[in-house]
């Protein structure tokens, strides 16, 4: 199996994330395209480890596959709890509405 | 000798407590006074135990230490560090004593005042100024430490600078010690020259004093730097003339009289003087100079306190008058008797201070005149102040006794070896010590004994210095003196409205701790000593004397052995070839010259047993009685005391006399017209003549050149202003404004708001910084 | 070319699909489905990649919990069910930025990876894993798990209706007023333009000082 083909699924994601970050308006929307970069992270992690660095005992690229979906899980909880917010004070969750900071 | 290399500590923590309290003082629960306290008594504690190992090891090695060195080209380095000896150690205790007891006093004193946290934090800095300068093993951190000294006395003089002639007290002090200064200065820089030929270190104190005593410094660097370095001594020690800030400093908060105007800062020039000794006793004119000038100061300043109705002015004189005794004492070879009084003066004389704060604190006035009988509402007061009183007096047993008997003892000695100074010392101190114990007893009769005179407002028995000029200039109580008694009477009626009261325990410790230390504290360096269990091998002056003092000499009185005598003729030989590479050993070993050729375990024993009757070393040995000087002081004591009972005994008489002495006392209230001749030959030519002149010089002269020079540049700068300035100036500026307008207005659209565009953003300049690197790559 | 790899690409057109219609789809409820898929996707590769582990817990924890959780948060937000734009504004540099990324990311890939020779997928023991997870690495363990603890007490803290005076139920037309609303930008855009278009007030003052001198 070749390394470079998880790797650029691993960068697809990771662009197909980030456009998704960028243009939707819906937070929610946003937090999910959030997911999809990080998962594209971990893609990477465990394709080095599988099959870049199969012959060391250490299992370092798993452990930290596992952590960042830890984290992340951590992050859509507080995410959600956020938009909820915002949903409550705003009465929506249109990023585009999110504009105190402009001048 | 451990505790030592921690000396620097003792400098720190009050520096530490006056940052900290400057900064967060405000928000602490005792305003940072807390912090200002707990600084100064571990800085005590350290003191203490440093002050204890250099005395029961006799004289010490100097410990030195160089914390930080900047060389600036040459042989001229500035250094910090620490230099530590039975001297620094004496010092040491004395400060942090004193301003532990006089932090704790202030808490109660200061209660309530505005900018509280600021007077602490100048207390603390004060403590670490004066620290600095005792601590210090060059003369150029030593004048840091000088001039931070004379900063802090200027700021807490002028401590209710709201009231003019506070500041202008202030300004004063100040003027007067700067002027002193230049002399300190100069001095050092002198010395510094005649250093700088035979060692790199120009500015260290031990490397000059080995250099005078092995005589490789010249005469005219010797005595100009010495003198000097006297003069400034004189400024911050108050010697006469200087001596005039001194009184006026009393404008500042009692407390910090009794720190920096009688216990520490005015003894600074003392020390200084006493640090550098073996400079000093290098030749007779220096010693004659500083002898005179310190009993001109003791006896005519004792005088003029005789007149002062304000109980702090009375005191403040009677400082001037102590510092004259150690320089006078300094002056004739008294090195330990002059350290010695300065040790016992700064504890009895803080202790007056304090209890004369602690009535003015009662009654709301500095004046005698309406205190009286203050010993029934005041006990603790008034039993402290008249320990301190009778210390200062020199009774039997006090510290002031034991000191003041040394400096006669030392006179004696002087005279005894031939020196004019010493009989003038010997009988000029006698009479200055009945004068101070007669003006001691009628502060203490006036202000404790008789009736109370400030709540009740008898305006008539109230005779103040005012009244005499009053009578001096009409015959006799005119109209205006007697509106002017009103104007007190209603005031006292305002001011002490009920019955003065005993302080408070913070003033009363720090009173009661400064009487109880009053007598041991002569015990160490007084013949008594033998007595109650001290050694002679450890008292006042093996503490205090280093080596460098042991092996002084003078060498202008018989019995002077040069360094490198026949004794010590092939070690002599070996400096000479050593040249300006010897090491200060060598030079000290050179003139280790005992007359019966003991070895250093036992110079004083040594000088004890000299077959020419005086010894021509510093140091004379533990002190023995003479009584001749007991009698004599005892004499004088009783009959001033007496003669100050008879006038003063039942209250205040009707007619002062000290304000009824004719001519005397016109001098006496014009200060010896100290004060107009300064105005008059110092501020007025400045004013009057050398003003006008320059005014003159500058109207005429230079304004003519000026103003032909103005008409030109005046046409240059009206072609200017309209052509360049209008035009092409102001043209780019509002152009420069605008244009900033006009982009702020199109830039600001950048700031959307729109965080996915600024998402968006910030990916793209990664990707700028990823190509970047993999171009690079 | 392998069987393995066969499956891979087939995973994978299956994965990238399902994430490009994440982001494009225009029911929010779908997306999510999509996402689901998507992550069941990768999952299936941590499997072919033979780290089970991983490809369990990542089914487990994201399609199970993760993608439940996001139709809790679209049901509880009201959001539009139904087809409407749910693109922003700035959908355009989007795609510009991603699709740069990608481009540039696949070349440098390619160029530092291009060479490594196709290998067998190494597994790891899943007791090798657990053995790991609690000696070596058990303080980041640890920590990761004050970290959990920390989000839960505060997406409580956020989320409850009381917290603060931001928790109570807010009337939501006020606030709107309050917003400028797109004539008073425009009204001050305006304004900003009128004073560029008379310059003459800002001058005017150096002149009068100049007179007076």
């Amino acid at each position: 199996m070749t390394l470079i083909g998880p790797l650029v699924l691993a960068s697809f994601l990771f662009c197909v994330g980030l456009y998704g970050v960028i243009a939707r308006r819906n937070s929610v929307l946003v937090l999910m395209s959030v997911e999809l970069m990080l998962n594209a992270v971990n893609i990477n992690l465990v394709a080095f480890q599988s099959l870049l660095h199969g012959d060391d005992a250490a299992v370092t690229g798993q452990i930290f596959a596992l952590f960042v979906i830890v984290v992340a899980a951590a992050e859509v909880g507080i995410g959600l709890a956020i938009v909820f917010n915002m949903f409550r004070n705003r009465a929506s969750i249109d990023i585009d509405d999110a504009d105190l900071m402009r001048w | 000798m451990e505790a030592l290399n921690y000396a620097w500590i003792v400098v720190a923590l009050p520096l530490l407590a006056a940052a900290v309290i400057a900064v967060f003082g405000k928000l602490m629960p005792l305003k940072g006074s807390e912090v200002g306290i707990a600084a100064i008594t571990g800085a005590w504690v350290l003191s203490l135990v440093i002050g204890w190992q250099t005395f029961v090891n006799g004289p010490v090695d100097a410990l030195e230490q160089v914390f930080w060195s900047s060389p600036m080209g040459g042989a001229f380095t500035i250094e910090f560090g620490q230099y530590v000896d039975g001297l620094t150690a004496m010092m040491l205790v004395l400060v942090t004593t004193v301003s532990m007891l006089v932090q704790l006093y202030s808490r109660e004193y200061m209660h309530g005042e505005d900018r509280f946290t600021y007077f602490f934090s100048m207390l603390a800095l004060f403590t670490f100024s004066m620290l600095v300068l005792v601590i210090a093993p060059n003369t150029l951190q030593a004048v840091v430490g000088w001039e931070l000294v004379g900063l802090c006395s200027y700021l807490l003089i002028g401590y209710y600078w709201q009231d003019k002639p506070n500041a202008d007290a202030a300004n004063k002090a100040f003027l007067t010690t700067k002027f002193a200064d230049i002399g300190l200065i100069v001095g050092v820089v002198v010395l510094s020259a005649g250093v700088a030929q035979h060692s790199n270190n120009v500015f260290s104190i031990p490397e000059t004093i080995d250099l005078a005593m092995g005589g490789q410094l010249s005469e005219l660097t010797v005595v100009l730097g010495t003198l000097m370095i006297f003069l400034g001594a004189m400024g911050k020690s108050g010697q006469m003339p200087l001596h005039v800030w001194l009184p006026d400093a009393m404008a500042g908060p009692t407390p910090v009289s009794a720190l920096i105007h009688a216990a520490t800062m005015v003894t600074a020039g003392v020390f200084f003087v006493a640090r550098l000794y073996p400079v000093f006793i290098q030749y007779a004119t220096v010693m004659n100079v500083i002898a005179v000038v310190g009993v001109i100061t003791l006896f005519f300043a004792g005088f003029l306190a005789l007149v002062q109705d304000d109980v702090k002015k009375v005191l403040a004189y009677s400082t001037v008058s102590q510092l004259g005794y150690m320089m006078a004492a300094l002056g004739v070879g008294g090195y330990t008797a002059g350290i010695f009084h300065l040790f016992t003066h700064g504890f009895f004389k803080a202790l007056l201070f304090l209890g004369s704060g602690s009535l003015i604190h009662a009654v709301h006035s500095n004046n005698m005149s309406d205190m009286g009988g203050m010993r029934k509402y005041m006990p603790v007061t008034f039993v402290t102040f008249v320990i301190g009183s009778l210390a200062l007096a020199g009774f039997p047993l006090t510290a002031g006794f034991f000191s003041k008997d040394e400096i006669l003892v030392s006179a004696q000695l002087w005279g005894d070896a031939g020196m004019a100074t010493g009989p003038l010392v010997y009988w000029l101190g006698l009479a200055g010590a009945m004068v101070t114990t007669f003006y001691m007893g009628r502060t203490v009769f006036l202000i404790f004994f008789g009736e109370h005179r400030g709540a009740h407002g008898a305006a008539h028995d109230v005779e103040t210095v005012e009244d005499v000029h009053a009578e001096a200039e009409a015959g006799v109580l005119d109209a205006e003196a007697e509106a002017e008694d009103a104007a007190q009477a209603a005031h006292d009626v305002q001011g002490g409205h009920h019955d003065p009261h005993e302080s408070g325990w913070q003033i009363l410790t720090a009173l009661v701790a400064l009487a109880v230390f009053s007598f041991p504290v002569g015990m160490a360096g007084g013949f008594l000593w033998d007595e109650v269990g001290g050694s002679t091998e450890q008292n006042f002056e093996t503490w205090t004397a280093t080596h460098a003092i042991e092996e002084a000499q003078y060498p202008f009185l018989p019995g002077y052995h040069a360094p490198g005598g026949e004794e010590h003729g092939e070690e002599g030989a070996s400096e000479g070839e050593g040249g300006e590479a010897e090491d200060p050993e060598a030079a000290g070993s050179g003139s280790i010259v005992l007359a019966s050729g003991e070895d250093l375990s036992g110079p004083l024993a040594a000088e004890s047993g000299d077959e020419e009757g005086f010894s021509n070393h510093v140091l004379h040995g533990a002190p023995e009685f003479h009584l001749d000087v007991f009698l004599l002081a005892l004499a004088g004591f009783l009959i001033a005391v007496g003669g100050a009972w008879a006038i003063y005994g039942r209250g205040r008489p009707e007619r002062d006399p000290t304000l009824h002495m004719g001519g005397f006392t016109t001098a006496l209230v014009n200060k010896y017209w100290l004060d107009d001749l300064g105005y008059r030959f110092v501020v007025v030519p400045i004013r009057d003549r050398l003003a006008p002149a320059v005014s003159w010089s500058s109207n005429v002269l230079i304004d003519g050149v000026v103003k032909s020079i103005g008409g030109g540049v005046k046409r240059l700068a009206n072609v200017t202003y309209f052509t360049v300035d209008q035009k092409i100036i102001d043209g780019g500026v509002n152009g420069a404004a605008l244009s900033a307008a006009w982009w702020s207005s199109k830039l600001k659209r950048l700031q959307s708001g729109d965080v996915q565009r600024y998402a968006g953003a910030m990916m793209a300049g990664v990707i700028v910084l990823v190509i970047a690197f993999a171009a690079a790559r | 070319m392998t069987g393995l790899d066969v499956i891979f690409i087939l995973l994978a057109l299956m994965t990238g699909g399902a994430a490009i219609l994440t982001v494009i789809s225009r029911n929010l409820v779908h997306a999510a489905l999509f996402l689901a898929t998507t992550l069941a996707g990768i999952g299936a590769i941590f499997i072919l990649m033979r780290a089970d582990f991983v490809g369990l817990v990542q089914i487990v924890v994201y399609v199970g919990a993760i993608t439940v959780l996001f139709l809790f948060g679209l049901m509880l937000t009201r959001a539009p069910i139904g087809r409407e734009a749910l693109d922003s504004r700035s959908q355009p540099m989007a795609l510009a930025v991603s699709a740069t990324l990608f481009v540039v990311l696949t070349t440098l890939i390619v160029l530092a990876f291009g060479d490594v020779a196709s290998t067998e997928p190494t597994g790891v023991p899943i007791t090798e894993l657990g053995t790991a997870i609690f000696s070596e690495w058990v303080f980041p363990f640890e920590v990761v798990s004050m970290l959990l603890l920390a989000a839960l007490v505060g997406a409580v803290l956020l989320a409850r209706r009381d917290s603060g005076e931001s928790g109570e139920e807010a009337d939501v037309e006020i606030i709107l007023d309050a917003l400028p609303t797109p004539a008073d930008v425009e009204a001050d855009r305006r304004e900003a333009a009128a004073e560029l278009a008379h310059p003459d007030n800002v001058t005017a003052s150096p002149q009068a000082s100049g007179g007076g001198q």
